[in-house]
């Protein structure tokens, strides 16, 4: 084999030298063609199916026609924005996307956690496993099954109305009640993914020394005590990314499970952004409006990533980047 | 050595361990429900009268889902599309991870911001569904196993592994001839097994649970996975293909049957694979978030 010198621990000495001296990156290249072709068949996947949809996005500041394809199509500049802010439904629409993923997140975001320490303090080991076990298992039901469930529980004679029952009341529509929508949708969340959440955190505590806590024990700390300068100090920076990540993830609640479990009865709290763009987008075939209100959500998305990460960056030192 | 512990910490044990066995009820209770629901007669799941345990016995559903016949090529479906996916998936983040891993790659930084950026911007629903519209994707096989084949958070979890297998092996079969494939093939994925089967896991998994892709790129229900069935039977409440309305209405008139039946039923067998090897495969699940959550 020849071409060896550039393997290994090649000393980095060597690569500036040669990178000074003009070895240039083309023989570089060639050298390494091996790599290049293994790494080639994923980048281009991520190409086609990542990369040319981002420049897909033009066509939220075109009218799109299938016939002149999206470079030939006709600029209108910011008309599609316009007719979104217009639209009557619009503030609707905003108006639940933004409580459903604030609920949702105020809800499912701190429960893994209280779920962790609760776990944390569990002293038979077989126990805690069990209990563990049984808690990631909804995690691996499908949203349609998870949905398919619900339907039957709330029907008329379903497990849901046998509470209301022991309460006295008349049985509810659930799924017609547009009140009913957001307690179903996360309530359900909860169930699903409560168990699952707590691994990270359970991961983060798994790295606690033990001699913390016997050294807080001798000097007379309390349970409670215990929990709060060690325990909670140990998650802290887990908690702190999975935050600044939820954050923005606040304006796409699960859109798949909206789309199951809404109907025309209950858009009034169920309709959201994403499924406002799959009606009107991908059945409706208004391609460049609904590009256009997408391309709008992402970008408060990402403002709200931006700015979590910025103030936990100056409050906490913990940060995405 | 035990130290005495005070009343209010005992009271605090007595409350954790009582809220987690109810904990535990609540996530079991609703899936030994639909077994139950699936099992009893039309007449008890009509009174609401079903718990824990059926009431009665009754094989209507499953008799039904079985003679119907449609959730045999759906199930059919589902396992190719989860088995030629999974082998897509490992095979080619492998291969990118296992470049990316080497410390003098020349591409090695361009690609890793090139992945990076994927995960914190993308074109959105419209772009991506034109795309592959425009690629004649739709209504075929490979829509459902290429586009979401590459994800730069398991690439980055492949890198993170297989910078930890010691440089020297890669070294030795160098100077014994070998290229990158060949040591890719025959030193780093045997070394990663376990990472592989970890992977390997989760990716059937989402295959096996997945449907949107379906609901937007397939148009022909013969291409349909599984749960792009159980939504018509279980959510949208759209009994029988392979039955006619009229055999449907019979069966139901004559009360042999509860539409919950069918499709409590079908949701059992759907459900059935993964709640029977759960308790065995749970732990490499929990393994692979914990290696995904430590990353470099």
């Amino acid at each position: 084999m020849v071409a060896v010198p550039n393997r290994g621990e090649a000393p980095r000495k060597v690569q500036s030298a040669q990178q000074r001296t003009g070895k240039s990156i083309w023989k570089r290249l060639l050298q390494q063609r091996v790599l290049i072709l293994m790494v080639l068949p994923a980048m281009l996947i991520t190409f086609i199916f990542h990369y040319i949809p981002l420049t897909g996005i033009v066509i939220a500041f075109k009218k799109y026609s299938v016939a002149k394809g999206i470079w030939g199509s006709d600029w209108v500049g910011l008309r599609w924005f316009e007719m979104f802010f217009k639209n009557p439904f619009s503030p609707r629409i905003l108006k639940n996307t933004f409580l459903l993923g604030v609920y949702s997140f105020l809800w499912t975001f701190p429960a893994p956690i209280v779920l962790a320490l609760l776990f944390n303090e569990i002293k038979h080991s077989w126990f805690k496993r069990l209990a563990q076990t049984i808690s990631y298992l909804p995690h691996f039901i499908s949203t349609i099954i998870i949905v398919g469930m619900l339907k039957v529980f709330a029907s008329e004679t379903g497990l849901f109305n046998e509470v209301v029952s022991w309460f006295g009341q008349m049985p509810i529509q659930f799924f017609a009640e547009p009140g009913w929508f957001r307690t179903l949708f996360i309530g359900s969340s909860l169930w699903q993914g409560i168990g699952w959440g707590t691994i990270i955190y359970l991961a983060a505590l798994a790295g606690v020394s033990n001699e913390l806590y016997e050294a807080a024990t001798i000097d007379g700390a309390t349970r409670w005590k215990k929990v709060w300068h060690i325990t909670i100090p140990a998650i802290m920076p887990t908690v702190t990314l999975l935050f600044i990540l939820s954050i923005g993830g606040i304006m796409g609640a699960d859109v798949q499970k909206v789309l199951l479990m809404y109907s025309p009865l209950t858009y009034e709290t169920a309709d959201v952004l994403d499924t406002y763009i799959f009606r009107e987008g991908i059945e409706g075939g208004q391609y460049s409006y609904t590009a256009a209100i997408g391309l709008l959500t992402s970008l408060i998305s990402f403002f709200l990533l931006y700015l979590t990460n910025w103030i936990s960056r100056k409050v906490s030192e913990n940060s995405l980047w | 050595m035990r130290y005495k512990e005070s009343i209010l910490s005992r009271l605090f044990d007595v409350a954790n361990y009582t809220f987690i066995v109810v904990m535990m009820i609540v996530m079991i209770y609703p899936l030994i429900n639909v077994l139950s629901i699936s099992l009893s007669t039309p007449s008890a799941i009509v009174a609401g009268k079903v718990g824990w345990l059926p009431k009665g016995f009754n094989l209507e559903g499953y008799k039904y889902l079985f003679e119907d016949g449609e959730i045999f090529r759906a199930y059919r479906n589902t396992i190719l599309y989860a088995g030629v996916g999974t082998f897509i998936t490992l095979a080619l983040t492998s291969l990118a991870a296992y470049t990316l891993a080497i410390r003098e790659f020349v591409l090695r930084k361009f690609a890793t911001v090139y992945w990076a950026v994927t995960m914190f911007i993308g074109g959105g629903l419209i772009p991506t569904f034109l795309v592959i519209k425009n690629l004649g994707m739709m209504n075929t096989f490979w829509v459902m196993v290429i586009p979401g084949a590459i994800g730069a958070f398991t690439v980055f979890v492949f890198r993170t592994f297989f910078q930890e297998l010691p440089v020297e092996l890669r070294e030795s079969a160098y100077m014994d001839g070998a290229n990158d494939f060949v040591i890719w093939y025959k030193v780093t994925l045997p070394l990663s097994k376990a990472l592989l089967a970890t992977f390997a896991l989760f990716t059937i998994v989402g295959h096996w649970n997945s449907w949107f892709n379906a609901l937007l790129y397939l148009k022909d229900s013969d291409l349909h996975p599984l749960q792009m069935y159980l939504r018509r039977i279980v959510v949208e409440e759209n009994l029988g293909s392979g039955y006619t309305d009229g055999e449907i209405q019979a069966l139901l008139a004559s009360n042999r049957m509860n539409p919950k039946n069918l499709q409590m039923a079908a949701v059992m067998v759907a459900m059935a694979p993964i709640l029977f090897i759960y308790p065995f495969i749970q732990r490499y699940f929990v393994k692979g978030v914990m290696i995904g959550s430590i990353k470099g």
